[in-house]
């Protein structure tokens, strides 16, 4: 028995020592090489009065997220950045342009070649100007296939020389110049009217370019950590990073040169499961959210928390015209019009504030078409179109085979869908998975139905359109099955050098929109509003086209 | 002894090299290319340029064939070398190096509680065998068993915060001794507990039929005497047994549990690895448990004879 007595009480000893060694100890957050000098001039006039409580923002993150490189381009860490990371220019919540960077821009009279000027006043959080060679260098090293940068050729693919740097073959792109140092200039491929709307995002914000690229020409590991001396540029720098954790804090920038923010602390702590990040925000232990979708969020925080502006944003069906056998337009006909919109959107959002898309571009001027018809819902006039397809009636159809069925709103669209065309057409053998990969062997080269969502982050419809039903895009190449329709891209071609205020502009857009409705290549589903999802506490975190936080500073919690 | 261990050192090499090859296998050819999949899994605005993603793939050196990475793998393994997070650029050993000691805490504390509480209530079972007691025990040890984790843990933290307010959301990790530990232990050992409830309630059961118990109890020796020291030792030895081979399940990491209560454990690592086919984080995991796996059953090996002079009397038979 005394045997057993040791055994139990070595375990219990055992358990105690690796407590006390394998418990991270707070280390010391190491001071930057060159840390910002303290501000000792008097203070400034726009300087807050002394708050009576510390202003701390609790940001819940939902993604164990490791890698809070800037230069990601994705992610549930890039809807942060606009907390630390100055954007070229930005787009507040209506759409409209503001200088950041930035100040100036201009275009050449074939909008080919853009001058942008930075502030004067734009510097790091050292207290060093941002540069005309931090731009460049910022986005030459976004470029690079190494970074891997998920969206950068959504804003840079049509400047001179992205082509070889993105494949790897060039370190820096010809048609990127510091003219000097407070001057950009940059040469595109092509006319395009809205480059500096493409640029105007957190996601490809100036980084200080000696702390971020190496001599290998390559990003750094981790330097975008405090613990590295990272200099930022946004209202607010990190103070720790505890990446194992998942908890950061960022204090206020005292080199930020834009407007004084309002609080005096932010902290982003990772919560994966939904549950327990609604338990907290319910309960008062955290503010905002960076990004979270359920099925009862609404009755569980609130209407006003997921309510918004809508974007140009949306989720629908997609259907992949060249796999059996939606590569008939009768059949797509026939799975279209079973569909009623109106019960499609009250399955899968009862309680709001999604709505109903009838067309793919939204909240961008030229959305509002009078030319474009709805999809009609048309029970007979389905059944019809299936018994005039090849397959003559539900009983030949191949099984349909649904993607992207991830959450719980496409969960009940998708069975909503399969309901209707099981009531409609007769069609019994559905399959909804979650992952591409989550089907195996010929099943997965043939799948016939696509959720995803298609949007822009500029408020232009053509860019819109390119991004959803240009032939290129990854949208029609991997959701629809390779959608080609030459007059659509001729269409969006002619329309993408055409300026800004030109009207044709959109009429040429919405041309190619009424063209792509009558092929029948997708089913609307739903527009998602700008949610900020913040509690009625959290004041003036509205987001913009980007789910960036459009002004970090003016944030303020008044309980 | 020390020959025993060193044999069983040199059989679990070619064991450990075995199970790295079908896991590299496993990831290289079914869980997907973690660059496309990353592609593929982003909303729809990502742009795809398949060029782009190729140059990707070729810096990350996930264009070379499977003999080759795997190889470029075993010899930065044999140099102590896990590699690079392909996703988050991370050192693999800086991950693991954080991850692993909270997994191993956690999973000892609950082995702990598992132990002292278990056994005694089955032994008390045992004792009380097809009485209330005996009932009441073996049924809440089903009841807990039924429960699975990913139910226990929520429900536990709305009950104790939302409807007792009794404590805020025990999110995070601040060390074993932390108020925050305490529902996360509960719900590791709370299913476990009915394992060694039951094994030791029947191994109780079945020493207790032996001829020596009765001898025992016929030479007036206490109940307490008799149950301390002739039935609790032979009943030790397969219920060490159990401990062994739940602690090592415990330590690899339960996923759900430090997922709903933000432990950074190696089951929190390993789920996000595996979704977004994270090849060297994942072959970390393995590898650390399989280490485990043999871990343990080196450590019951060795107890055994501790426990049971039987087994050492065998043991030095053996050797001479």
């Amino acid at each position: 028995m005394r045997r057993i007595y040791s055994v139990l009480s070595v375990l219990m000893v055992a358990v105690f020592v690796l407590s006390a060694c394998g418990t991270p100890t707070a280390a010391p957050v190491e001071q930057p090489a060159n840390p910002a000098p303290a501000a000792t001039e008097a203070p400034a006039a726009n300087a807050p009065a002394p708050a009576a409580a510390e202003q701390v923002l609790r940001i819940i993150h939902p993604a164990f997220d490791q890698n809070w490189s800037p230069m990601l381009g994705g992610g549930h860490v890039s809807r942060l950045y606009s907390l630390w990371w100055a954007a070229p220019m930005y787009f507040d919540a209506k759409g409209d342009i503001h200088p950041m960077v930035f100040t100036e821009w201009t275009p050449d009279e074939n909008f080919t070649k853009w001058t942008f000027k930075i502030d004067p006043k734009a510097v790091f959080s050292d207290g060093s100007p941002i540069t005309a060679e931090d731009v460049k260098g910022t986005w030459d090293l976004s470029a690079h296939p190494a970074t891997g940068h998920a969206r950068v050729d959504l804003f840079l693919s049509g400047v001179k020389g992205f082509a070889a740097v993105s494949k790897g073959e060039a370190k820096e792109m010809t048609g990127l110049v510091a003219k000097d140092a407070q001057t950009v200039e940059v040469t595109l491929g092509a006319p395009d009217p809205i480059f500096y709307q493409k640029i105007a995002t957190n996601l490809i914000a100036p980084v200080k370019i000696s702390q971020a690229k190496g001599e290998d020409g390559e990003q750094k590991l981790e330097w975008w950590r405090p613990e590295n001396g990272v200099v930022v540029s946004g209202p607010f720098m990190p103070q720790s990073m505890d990446l194992d954790k998942g908890v950061i804090t960022f204090v206020r920038n005292p080199k930020w040169f834009g407007p004084t923010p309002k609080l005096d602390k932010i902290i982003v702590t990772s919560v994966e499961d939904s549950q327990t990040a609604i338990t907290m925000l319910e309960n008062g232990e955290a503010d905002i959210h960076t990004y979270i979708e359920t099925p009862t969020l609404v009755k569980d925080l609130g209407l006003e928390f997921v309510a918004g502006p809508d974007m140009p944003k949306a989720q629908h069906f997609w259907l992949n015209v060249n796999a059996e056998p939606t590569n008939d337009i009768n059949v797509r006909k026939a799975l279209i019009m079973a569909i009623n919109g109106a019960d499609l959107i009250k399955a899968s959002h009862p309680d709001g504030p999604d709505k109903l898309a009838t067309m793919i571009p939204n909240a961008v001027p030229g959305a509002d078409d009078p030319l474009y018809l709805p999809y009609p819902y048309d029970p007979e006039g389905a059944k019809a179109a299936l018994a005039a397809s090849k397959y003559g009636g539900p009983d030949k159809l191949p099984k349909l085979m649904m993607v992207g069925i991830s959450y719980p709103a496409a969960e009940a669209a998708a069975q909503y869908i399969a309901e209707q065309w099981r009531q409609v057409l007769g069609i019994q053998t559905i399959d909804m998975k979650p992952q591409f990969d989550d089907y195996s062997g010929p099943d997965k080269a043939n799948l016939q139905i696509y959720r995803d969502d298609v949007g822009t982050r500029v408020p232009d419809i053509v860019s819109y359109l390119q991004g959803s039903i240009y032939s290129t895009c990854g949208n029609a190449v991997n959701k629809m099955g390779g959608y080609k329709n030459s007059e659509v891209d001729s269409l969006l071609d002619q329309a993408s050098v055409k300026g800004v205020d030109d009207p044709d502009r959109i009429k040429l857009a919405q041309q190619a929109d009424r063209l792509f409705r009558d092929d029948f290549a997708f089913i609307p589903w739903d527009i998602t509003p700008t949610s900020a999802f913040a509690m009625p506490w959290v004041k003036n975190a509205g987001r913009n086209i980007d789910w960036q936080i459009v002004e970090p500073w003016n944030v303020s919690i008044e309980k | 002894m020390f020959r025993h261990i060193l044999y069983k050192l040199l059989r679990w090499i070619p064991s450990v090299l075995v199970v790295i090859l079908v896991v590299y296998a496993l990831l290289f050819f079914g869980a997907g290319d973690p660059i496309r999949l990353m592609f593929l899994r982003m909303p729809g605005d990502v742009a795809w340029n398949p060029e782009r993603i190729a140059a990707m793939r070729h810096e990350l050196g996930l264009d070379r064939t499977f003999l080759a990475q795997f190889t470029e793998y075993i010899w930065n393994l044999l140099h102590g070398n896990l590699g690079n997070s392909l996703l988050y650029q991370r050192s693999v050993n800086d991950m693991v190096k954080v991850a692993a000691p909270v997994s191993i805490q956690l999973a000892l504390a609950a082995m702990v509680i598992m132990a002292i509480l278990g056994i005694p209530l089955g032994v008390v079972a045992a004792v009380y065998k097809n009485s209330w007691v005996d009932h009441l025990i073996e049924g809440t040890a089903l009841a807990f068993w039924a429960i699975p984790t990913y139910v226990a843990g929520p429900l536990l933290v709305i009950f104790l915060v939302r409807g007792l307010k009794l404590m805020s959301v025990p999110y995070g990790w601040e060390g074993l001794f932390s108020p925050k530990a305490i529902i996360p232990l509960i719900v590791l050992s709370l299913r476990p507990i009915a394992i060694i409830i039951r094994q030791s309630r029947s191994a109780v059961l079945e020493v207790m039929g032996e001829d020596y118990i009765r001898t025992a109890r016929a030479k007036g020796i206490s109940n307490y005497l008799v149950m301390s020291r002739h039935i609790l030792r032979p009943v030790l030895t397969p219920i060490v047994t159990s401990l062994g081979l739940v602690i090592a399940n415990m330590i690899q990491g339960n996923i759900l549990l430090e997922v709903v209560f933000g432990i950074p454990g190696l089951g929190r690592l390993v789920a996000v690895s595996t979704i977004d086919a994270d090849y060297p984080v994942v072959l970390a995991v393995v590898l650390i448990g399989s280490f485990l796996v043999m871990g343990t059953n080196l450590a019951v090996d060795i107890l055994y004879p501790i426990l049971d002079p039987r087994v050492r009397q065998t043991q030095v038979g053996g050797e001479s």
